[in-house]
């Protein structure tokens, strides 16, 4: 497969310059009877972004988008889309297109139709419709499929359909529901490329729903964290995977070992946190914590050593129980004394020093500790 | 997977006992109507000679005729009632009636009544429709009207109206099934490609339901054509259709002229059937979902 060509318009359109946000939420809630799906959600996407929601089966992610989208209306808040106030408005409305799961292509319309229909429905002439339906199908590489029907498409093929059809209006936002999820494992990778540079080339902001991290943490400029109706922490994907900000999102999140306890001692730019497996020294920066309170912090796997030297203030003893060997890094998965699991990965190309069953001794350094804050609203 | 291949010999025995059936209680019986409406002489004979002289009788007489014709307009102007009113119902009960035990309330209380004949469900609209029945009586008590109003019983106004409520649930049922059978991200996908409600409608819903509009038509055609319980009871001596002709025809002993009228009956329902399936191919029913 080759790389979508160009624009998905003309590419000689003239670009208007957008200076406002494509897309600002402002504490939206969506309630359903008792049940809160999204609680207070607030968020800024400037013009162009690539934006990932992230989060756990019904953290609200889904609801965010169909408020998004207008296919739910929230309870409060209020939703702009190019600074306009749409909250109210209905899904035609809005400047917004979307890709569904499944793709929700309509089964009795040709490819050509279907993709011509967001088209036929902003009144355009028919010479018109036809000639950008036949330019788009051309360069997303499904030209040849211009007369079948979708039942006869293969997974790959109707993903592609349902991207033109959905890019054909060139819409200001493009909202993604798991837009990868009905592929082939083989091919996720793929049209996870093709789609993040047909973002950068259209400049369309996309709104993409995922609970696979790989999907958020590569393609997104911005990563928003959800869990329970609410944004756990939102930013650049380093900036979460190197300082989550809540111990759920450090628990999400790939490759974090998280530790619970309590502030004991408060000195020179560290706290001192008492955990069931002893104590650690974690920095901290801006407001200091109380102490005697709630405290809980991560260390990734891969700034763990297993032969701790003077420079590694915190240690931990551990039996491991199982090694995963996947070629950059080699995973061994510890049992801590408080029961809890300790992910230690050394990095691939050395020689294996921990067998199964063994009992080492894990240090790190204070600094590659990441103490968590409060939950972001 | 069925163990039990295409064209083998164990699939042919197992089409036996089904086959048997068809022939002995379809087949052999339109055979023998065929023949008999091409009985020529007047004894009750299986040596008579055949010949087409009892359908030239037929279409030789204007009130036949025009019996035909009544009879298909009838059964259009059924069709097209049944037809929106069922999909009406059909589209309430699905995309408004939010609740599953309201719908399912509400879909038991279409259907109950269809747990009767179509005899009982005709007799019942009897008292409904008189001239002191409960139509009249209401809008009498309402005020609409002061003196009863004739036209109801005994009419084909009230042949239309007890035939409507008998076979609207025939026209719903089958859109009801292909209404539940759309995703609803079709809908949403269609409106955030811009498209307003009755767009959705006409683009979208109604293109993929109507195989149940079809199968719903032919339904209601067959059985309107085929009703001669409802035209006796309602429409009384005054008015008859081609199914009454052949009652008619039967209770007089006048076997060769009911096998002819019923043939035509055949030979209607048989090209309404076909016109349906080239319109929709209902053998491929949700082959693309």
């Amino acid at each position: 497969m080759d790389t979508l060509t160009a624009k998905v318009d003309d590419p000689a359109a003239p670009v208007t310059v957008r200076p406002q946000l494509d897309l600002e939420l402002r504490g939206v809630r969506k309630r359903y009877g008792d049940f809160v799906a999204v609680d207070g959600v607030s968020l800024k996407v400037e013009k162009g972004q690539f934006v990932c929601l992230l989060g756990p089966s019904g953290c609200g992610k889904t609801t965010t988008l169909r408020c998004i989208a207008g296919l739910e209306e929230p309870d409060d808040g209020g939703i702009l889309i190019g600074g306009k106030e749409v909250t109210r408005d209905p899904p035609w409305e809005r400047d917004i297109a979307m890709m569904f799961q499944d793709f929700a292509l309509f089964p009795h319309m040709t490819v050509a139709k279907q993709v011509g229909f967001g088209l036929e429905m902003l009144k355009k002439p028919k010479s018109e419709i036809a000639s950008r339906v036949k330019h788009v199908l051309k360069s997303f590489e499904i030209a040849s499929l211009a007369d079948r029907k979708p039942g006869s498409l293969s997974g790959g093929q109707r993903q592609r359909v349902a991207l033109a059809r959905a890019m054909i209006t060139e819409p200001r936002i493009l909202l993604l529901d798991e837009p990868i999820g009905a592929l082939d494992y083989s091919l996720r990778e793929t049209v996870m490329l093709e789609l993040k540079l047909l973002q950068q080339r259209t400049g369309i902001s996309f709104i993409w729903v995922t609970h696979d991290q790989n999907e958020a943490f590569s393609l997104g400029d911005l990563v928003v964290v959800m869990n329970h109706a609410r944004i756990e922490q939102q930013g650049p994907p380093e900036e979460i995977l190197q300082r989550p900000g809540t111990a759920f999102v450090a628990g999400f999140v790939q490759g974090n070992n998280v530790f619970r306890g309590r502030v004991a001692e408060i000195a020179d730019g560290h706290v001192r946190i008492e955990t069931p497996v002893g104590p650690f020294f974690v920095p901290f920066t801006g407001a200091a914590p109380v102490a005697g309170g709630e405290a809980s912090f991560s260390v990734r796997a891969e700034l763990i050593t297993d032969a701790p030297s003077e420079r590694h203030g915190n240690r931990v003893t551990a039996r491991c129980t199982a090694v995963e060997y996947f070629g950059s890094v080699r995973r061994h998965i510890f049992e801590r004394p408080d029961g809890e699991v300790l992910k230690y990965d050394q990095f691939g190309a050395h020689a294996a020093r921990i067998a199964i069953g063994q009992t080492a001794e894990l240090g790190w350094q204070k600094e590659d500790c990441v103490l968590h804050g409060r939950v972001q609203r | 997977m069925s163990t039990i291949r295409v064209r083998s010999a164990a699939s042919y025995w197992l089409a036996v006992p089904a086959a048997a059936w068809m022939l002995g209680v379809v087949v052999v019986p339109i055979v023998l109507l065929v023949w008999v409406s091409l009985w020529g002489g007047r004894a009750f004979s299986t040596a008579s000679p055949l010949t087409i002289d009892n359908y030239i009788r037929f279409f030789s007489n204007q009130t036949y005729l025009k019996l035909v014709g009544t009879t298909l307009v009838h059964t259009a102007t059924l069709m097209a009632v049944t037809g929106v009113l069922g999909y009406c119902i059909a589209y309430f009960l699905t995309m408004k009636v939010k609740s599953p035990l309201w719908r399912t309330v509400l879909f038991l209380a279409f259907i109950v009544p269809f747990w009767t004949s179509t005899l009982i469900r005709a007799i019942a609209w009897v008292p409904f429709l008189g001239v002191n029945g409960v139509i009249n009586q209401t809008l009498m008590f309402v005020g609409a009207t002061q003196s009863p109003i004739e036209a109801f019983l005994y009419s084909r106004t009230g042949i239309t109206m007890a035939q409507v409520s008998l076979y609207t649930m025939m026209a719903a049922g089958p859109v009801v099934y292909m209404l539940n059978s759309i995703a609803p991200q079709l809908r949403e996908a269609a409106m955030t490609l811009k498209a307003p409600p009755l767009t959705v409608f006409w683009r979208i819903v109604f293109p993929l339901t109507l195989p149940g509009v079809v199968i719903g038509q032919v339904l209601v055609f067959l059985n309107v054509m085929s009703d001669f319980a409802t035209v006796a009871t309602i429409g009384g001596n005054k008015h008859a259709l081609l199914s009454n002709l052949v009652l008619l025809f039967y209770e007089g002993s006048q076997i060769r002229a009911a096998s002819v009228v019923a043939v035509l009956l055949m030979v209607c329902m048989l090209i309404g059937v076909v016109v349906a399936l080239r319109v929709v191919d209902i053998r491929r029913l949700g082959a693309d979902r």
